[in-house]
C-alpha cells in the first residue's frame, strides 16, 4: 500500500506541476465536442442530437484517453524511469494498479470538465428526460475499464516504434464491448422513458463485468508484459 | 515471501541464455563472483553486457539457465532480490519534473528506507547536491544527474551494485565524486560494472570478464591478468562485432 500511494502521489504531483495530460486531454475532448456540434448543426430540426449524444460523448472519451494514456507512460520512459520503478522491491501488479488509478483520476477530471460543455451543446434546456444520477455512475464505470485496459496496453506499446498506432489498433477493438455498454447506459440516462432504468442497469452490469474481467486479465498479464 | 539468505557467492550464473527472437543476446553464460568482489565486464556493442545486467537486476527474464544474486534467484525471488541491489546506469533513472529531494524521497518510499528524511539529506550531501535539493531534475547537468543517480542507487544500502557504463559522459569533477563514492563503499559492497574503458575498468576491478556474441570469451582474476594479453583479447573481440 505504501508503494501504491507513493506512485500515485508522484504521478499527481508531476501532473499538477506540468498539467500536460489534463490540459491536452481536456482541450482535445472539448474540441471534439465543438466539431461534433458544427457537423450536426446543419442536420435540420427533424434530427434530434440527443439520440446520438451518448455515442458522441464516449467517442470523445475514447480518443481523448488514447492521447492521455500514451503520455502517462512516456513520462515513465523518460530517462529510464520505468526501469527505476521496476527495480523497486514491489510486485508488478502494484505498479499497474497505481498507474491505472492515476489515469482513472485524470480521466475523471477530464470528464467533469467536459460534461458541462457537452450538456450545453447537445442537451438543450428542458430536453434532458433521464435521471441525473445515472450519468456519473455510467461515466465512472466506463472510465474504470478505459483506464485499466488502457494502462496495460500503453505499457505494451510504449516500447514499440509506432506506439500511438499500436495503442489505437489494440485499444479500440478491446474497448468495443465496454463502449457498447457505456453508450447504452448513458443513452438511457439522457433519454429516459419506459424501460430506461432497466436499460441503464443492463449497461452497468455489462460494464462491471468487463471491468472485472479486464482488470483481472491486466493484473495477470502485467508481470509478463513488463518482463518481456 | 520473506526469507533470510546469506551467501559468500554474491553472483552465481549458470548456463544463462536470453534470446530475442532468433538472436541469442546471452548464450550459456556461466560465472561466479564472490561477495566483496568488483567485476568489470568488457565487450563490443551488442555483446550482451547490458542484457546480462538486465537479467541480474530482474528487469528481463532469462530464457534458459539460472542466476542468483546474494543467494536470491532472479526469477523466483525477484521482489526480495530487488531490495538488495542497486543500479547506476548511463540513464539517470530519475523523474525530470520532480526535484532532487522529491526523487530521492519517492524512491525511499518505494524501498521502505527507514528514517528516510535523514538518509536523503545524508546522500545529497555526499554527492554534493544539497544546495540544489529543491531544484527540478530537468535543470541539472549530465554530471549532476549522474551524481543524483548514484544517491538514488545507494538509498536503500544495497549489497550488490550494478554499474552500466557509469562514467559515460561525466565531467572530471563528477568522475572524481563517483571514484570517491566507490572507494568509500568498496569494502562492504559487491560491484558488477559494464565498461568500454579498459584502463578504468581494470583499475577498479578484482575480476574481469569479456563477453562477445553473448558468450564469455575470457574470465579471470585481476591479479592473474596479463594486461597486454587482455587488451589484445579485447581488441580481437571488438573485431567480432555485434552478436
Amino acid at each position: 500500500m505504501r508503494q501504491f500511494k507513493a506512485i500515485l502521489r508522484k504521478d499527481i504531483v508531476m501532473e499538477l506541476r506540468t498539467k500536460e495530460m489534463i490540459t491536452s486531454m481536456g482541450i482535445y475532448a472539448l474540441l471534439t465536442m465543438v466539431i461534433y456540434q458544427v457537423a450536426l448543426s446543419q442536420s435540420g430540426t427533424a434530427f434530434d442530437p440527443r439520440n446520438i449524444a451518448a455515442g458522441l460523448l464516449w467517442l470523445a472519451f475514447v480518443f481523448t484517453s488514447m492521447l492521455g494514456l500514451n503520455r502517462s507512460l512516456v513520462h515513465e520512459k523518460d530517462q529510464g524511469c520505468l526501469e527505476a520503478l521496476l527495480l523497486s522491491p514491489v510486485d508488478r501488479p502494484v505498479i499497474f494498479f497505481a498507474k491505472a488509478s492515476g489515469n482513472l483520476i485524470f480521466l475523471l477530471i477530464v470528464q467533469v470538465l467536459t460534461i458541462p460543455v457537452f450538456a450545453f451543446l447537445f442537451l438543450q434546456e428542458g430536453s434532458y428526460a433521464g435521471e441525473w444520477w445515472m450519468i456519473p455512475l455510467a461515466l465512472f464505470a466506463g472510465a474504470v475499464g478505459i483506464s485499466g485496459v488502457g494502462t496495460l496496453l500503453a505499457t505494451m506499446s510504449v516500447n514499440t516504434k509506432g506506439k500511438d498506432f499500436v495503442l489505437a489498433v489494440l485499444f479500440v477493438p478491446l474497448m468495443y464491448p465496454l463502449l457498447l455498454a457505456a453508450v447504452s447506459a448513458t443513452s438511457a440516462a439522457i433519454l429516459g422513458g419506459d424501460g430506461s432504468v432497466q436499460q441503464f442497469w443492463t449497461g452497468m452490469g455489462m460494464m462491471a463485468a468487463f471491468d472485472a474481467i479486464m482488470l483481472l486479465a491486466s493484473f495477470a498479464l502485467h508481470e509478463f508484459i513488463v518482463g518481456a | 515471501m520473506t526469507q533470510s539468505v546469506t551467501s559468500d557467492v554474491a553472483v552465481e550464473v549458470r548456463e544463462l541464455t536470453r534470446t530475442f527472437g532468433a538472436r541469442k543476446a546471452l548464450d550459456k553464460v556461466s560465472f561466479d563472483l564472490p561477495a566483496g568482489a568488483f567485476l568489470s565486464v568488457f565487450g563490443p556493442n551488442g555483446a550482451g553486457k547490458t542484457t546480462l545486467v538486465k537479467v541480474l537486476t530482474t528487469l528481463t527474464a532469462p530464457s534458459k539457465g539460472t542466476a542468483k544474486v546474494s543467494g536470491f534467484d532472479v526469477v523466483a525471488d525477484a521482489v526480495e532480490l530487488r531490495s538488495r541491489i542497486g543500479l547506476i546506469s548511463h540513464n539517470p533513472l530519475l523523474y525530470p519534473d520532480l526535484s532532487a529531494e522529491e526523487n530521492l524521497e519517492f524512491f525511499a518510499d518505494m524501498y521502505g528506507v527507514p528514517d528516510a528524511e535523514a538518509r536523503v539529506r545524508e546522500l545529497l550531501v555526499a554527492v554534493e547536491l544539497d544546495h540544489r535539493r529543491l531544484d527540478l531534475v530537468r535543470t541539472f547537468s549530465r554530471g549532476m544527474l549522474q551524481r543524483l543517480s548514484i544517491a538514488r542507487a545507494l538509498l536503500h544500502r544495497p549489497k550488490v551494485l550494478f554499474l552500466d557504463e557509469p562514467y559515460s559522459g561525466l565531467d572530471p569533477h563528477a568522475v572524481e565524486i563517483l571514484d570517491n563514492l566507490i572507494a568509500q563503499i568498496r569494502a562492504d559492497h559487491t560491484f558488477v560494472m559494464i565498461s568500454h574503458d579498459l584502463s578504468k575498468g581494470l583499475a577498479l576491478c578484482s575480476h574481469a570478464l569479456i563477453l562477445a556474441k553473448g558468450k564469455v570469451v575470457l574470465s579471470a582474476l585481476r591479479e592473474e591478468l596479463d594486461e597486454e594479453q587482455f587488451a589484445a583479447t579485447y581488441r580481437e573481440t571488438v573485431g567480432l562485432g555485434v552478436a
